[in-house]
């Protein structure tokens, strides 16, 4: 790998279908409608743009630019349309990855349509170990598929802590094919052991219990939206003050959520351990200090009632702690998971 | 229109697991409803953790202690000023909630409501309401059970208590049922005015005169499970007498039923066959599916869940505290009671 200083600041990956995009559906006719949607037609899930906008918003010269990654399972046809609808979201790319259903026909690996660790992992792994390495990432999935179980095997291969002969048995057992597990090991051959991966964000776009997600560790940040990712990213230091009121108007705004909506979406994400409390108080100072945003002020006192409300729960916090990760029993957790 | 409703999770026989998950499901189907859980946090955050449920509806509220079921109400909620029920009535006294839930004891939840929320004026003593099935089905919807009340907040009630009692069980049911003249009487052992102990007798000729209400006079016990009427009222004594008896029979029925569907090849194929007649009989003997009991007579409306309540039951309990809370049910009582003669409003 190479060893020299990073040019980019962070690096943001995202998974598009429910993670960026709303592509949710109960009905087959809806997930037809999805595949031939226009890119004006195209739905963000609430606040997903301008999180992404501010998190890749030039840093300017000191802090350096953000790289920002997009990995999806759509199908490479759709890429013209995806392009369209990102650009038309004001987003700037640096990688742009979708699945070659296609190919995966014609050499009739069937297995490769619906798998995600086989086609993720490789490319992640490859994308890491063209960068520096002392380059840190944080990754946003969502609870439909396998997004949990590859960033966080992701992380702990670039961290060192999975060797090679567990990751072959690993992926050998979520029956990737041959050659997928052969470009992960080149790549993984290319890597220095470095604590890359800062936070993993999991949006529950099917509900999933939070509780779900514990054995992943603390690394795994379940949001039920991006007005608690905004919160979070907020605490870690990744956006300022109006960055969080930014994304919290267009997530208000394109979900229609009242005063007490948000201070119970704040609450749940401060009691799960995800904000601090120290990072309240620095939110609410800087949302005062603006007299004009009255209406986030209104938002942020009703979040501090919340804050006091929730007592001796309010002191937990799961920021900063680290967990080991047993694979094999995230393997039998993954097959298990609600929505299988 | 949306409506917040304070859960007291911690009052009931199967711990707040069953309020939390009643709750979450709740949440993910009413987003007319909001929830504040009141009891201990952090126990409530991890059971909530376990649980599919949306965060925009639920809040929680801490409440580090809570009233035993096997303690004495008023010193109970003397030695812990922050008891969940009283956090609760806190709740929706400040204007965080609109009306309350609990499973917990109901003379705690009574005294805390009286603390916090304080009673209807001309209302002497609460009355704890509930419903009955029946075989008659009630007002436009066709519910098939009526509502007796006291079942069991005072003991003894006087003739303007049973009054107060009648006038606020109208009000309920035309709130919660949409039967805008429902049919009430008094329990009695005989239909004649003149039978029954003195405060019932007296209790009759005030509410003959009371234009206001659908009085048809005296029922008897058989009178409830036919469903003659759609409200009784009675004393708490004897409403609490009648009440478990009720839920004693339906609970024999189901017993019988099933031992003898183990016991005989004839009897279970009879059985079989009347099954879909016996699931009915189920449903309308279903306690769990009628939410919980009204505490009627506090200045907001607090609904008291059985003690053996798992989830569907506390989630149905916070759906019609909703109701209630939406409809004009105290400012009809308020109406009604202001308009009753001194004697008995005073």
């Amino acid at each position: 790998m190479n060893s020299e200083a990073s040019p980019w600041r962070h690096v943001y990956r995202w998974d598009l279908d429910k993670t960026y995009l709303d592509t949710h559906f109960e009905k087959f006719s809806r997930m037809v409608r999805i595949a031939f949607e226009s890119a004006e037609e195209k739905r963000n899930i609430p606040g997903s743009a301008a999180l992404l906008r501010e998190l890749s918003a030039d840093g300017g010269e000191d802090v350096g630019a953000a790289r920002v990654c997009i990995l999806s399972g759509s199908p490479r046809q759709m890429r013209s349309v995806l392009e369209k609808k990102l650009r038309s979201d004001g987003i700037v790319w640096h990688e742009f990855e979708l699945k070659p259903q296609w190919e995966n026909i014609r050499r009739g690996r069937f297995k490769a349509i619906r798998d995600q660790v086989g086609y993720k992992l490789p490319l992640l792994l490859s994308s890491r170990a063209a960068m520096s390495g002392d380059v840190r990432e944080t990754l946003f999935g969502d609870d439909a598929e396998a997004d949990t179980f590859i960033y966080c095997l992701y992380a702990d291969i670039v961290a060192g802590r999975v060797d090679a002969p567990t990751l072959v048995r690993l992926l050998r057992s979520m029956s990737a094919y041959p050659d997928a597990i052969e470009t992960c090991l080149d790549a993984m051959a290319q890597l220095d052991p470095f604590e890359a991966v800062e936070r993993i964000f999991i949006h529950l776009d099917r509900g999933t219990p939070p509780a779900w997600f514990a054995p992943f560790g603390d690394l795994v940040v379940p949001v039920f939206n991006y007005f608690q990712a905004a919160l979070v990213l907020f605490t870690e230091g990744h956006l300022d003050a109006q960055g969080v009121l930014r994304v919290t108007r267009a997530f208000r705004e394109a979900d229609e959520r009242d005063t007490m909506e948000l201070a119970n979406l704040f609450q749940d994400i401060q009691r799960r351990g995800h904000m601090t409390a120290g990072a309240m108080q620095r939110l609410a100072a800087a949302v005062r200090e603006q007299r004009s945003a009255t209406l986030e002020g209104e938002v942020v006192t009703v979040c501090e009632d919340r804050f006091v409300a929730l007592g001796p729960a309010a002191t937990r916090s799961s920021l900063g702690s680290t967990s080991v990760r047993d694979w094999d029993e995230l393997v039998d957790h993954q097959r298990r998971r609600p929505h299988g | 229109m949306t409506t917040t409703v304070a859960l007291d999770c911690m009052g009931g026989d199967h711990g707040p697991q069953e309020a939390v998950r009643g709750a979450a499901a709740l949440s993910l189907k009413r987003q007319d409803i909001r929830l504040i859980l009141v009891g201990d946090a952090p126990i409530l955050s991890d059971l909530l953790d376990d649980c599919a449920y949306n965060p925009a509806q639920l809040s929680i509220e801490h409440a580090g202690e809570w009233v035993e079921q096997h303690e004495k109400p008023r010193e109970a909620l003397k030695a812990k000023p922050n008891a969940s029920i009283l956090v609760a009535c806190r709740s929706v006294a400040e204007g965080r909630a609109q009306s309350i839930v609990t499973a917990g004891s109901t003379g705690a939840a009574i005294l805390a409501a009286d603390f916090c929320l304080g009673r209807i004026p001309g209302v002497h003593r609460a009355a704890l309401a509930a419903v009955t099935p029946t075989e008659l089905s009630h007002g436009p919807r066709e519910d098939p059970f009526a509502l007796l009340l006291d079942v069991g907040a005072t003991l003894h009630a006087t003739a303007e208590d049973l009054v107060t009692f009648a006038v606020m069980g109208s009000a309920y049911a035309s709130a919660i049922s949409g039967n805008d003249n429902p049919r009430l009487a008094l329990l009695s052992n005989g239909t004649e005015p003149e039978k029954g102990p003195a405060e019932v007798v007296e209790a009759h000729k005030l509410l003959v005169g009371m234009e206001s209400l659908n009085f048809v006079g005296n029922v008897e016990g058989l009178d409830i499970p036919r469903g003659t009427v759609d409200v009784v009222v009675t004393s708490g004594f004897l409403g609490n007498v009648v009440l478990k008896m009720v839920e004693g029979i339906g609970e024999v029925i189901s017993d019988l039923a099933s031992d003898a569907y183990a016991r005989k090849f004839l009897w279970r194929l009879g059985l079989t066959m009347l099954s879909s007649g016996l699931k009915e009989i189920e449903s309308v003997m279903d306690w769990e599916s009628y939410g919980g009991a009204p505490i009627l007579g506090f200045r907001h409306p607090v609904l008291k869940a059985h003690g053996r309540s798992r989830s569907r039951a506390l989630g149905n309990a916070c759906k019609v505290a909703a109701k209630a809370a939406r409809s004009d049910m105290v400012r009809v009582v308020e109406d009604s009671l202001a308009a009753l003669p001194e004697t008995i409003g005073s």
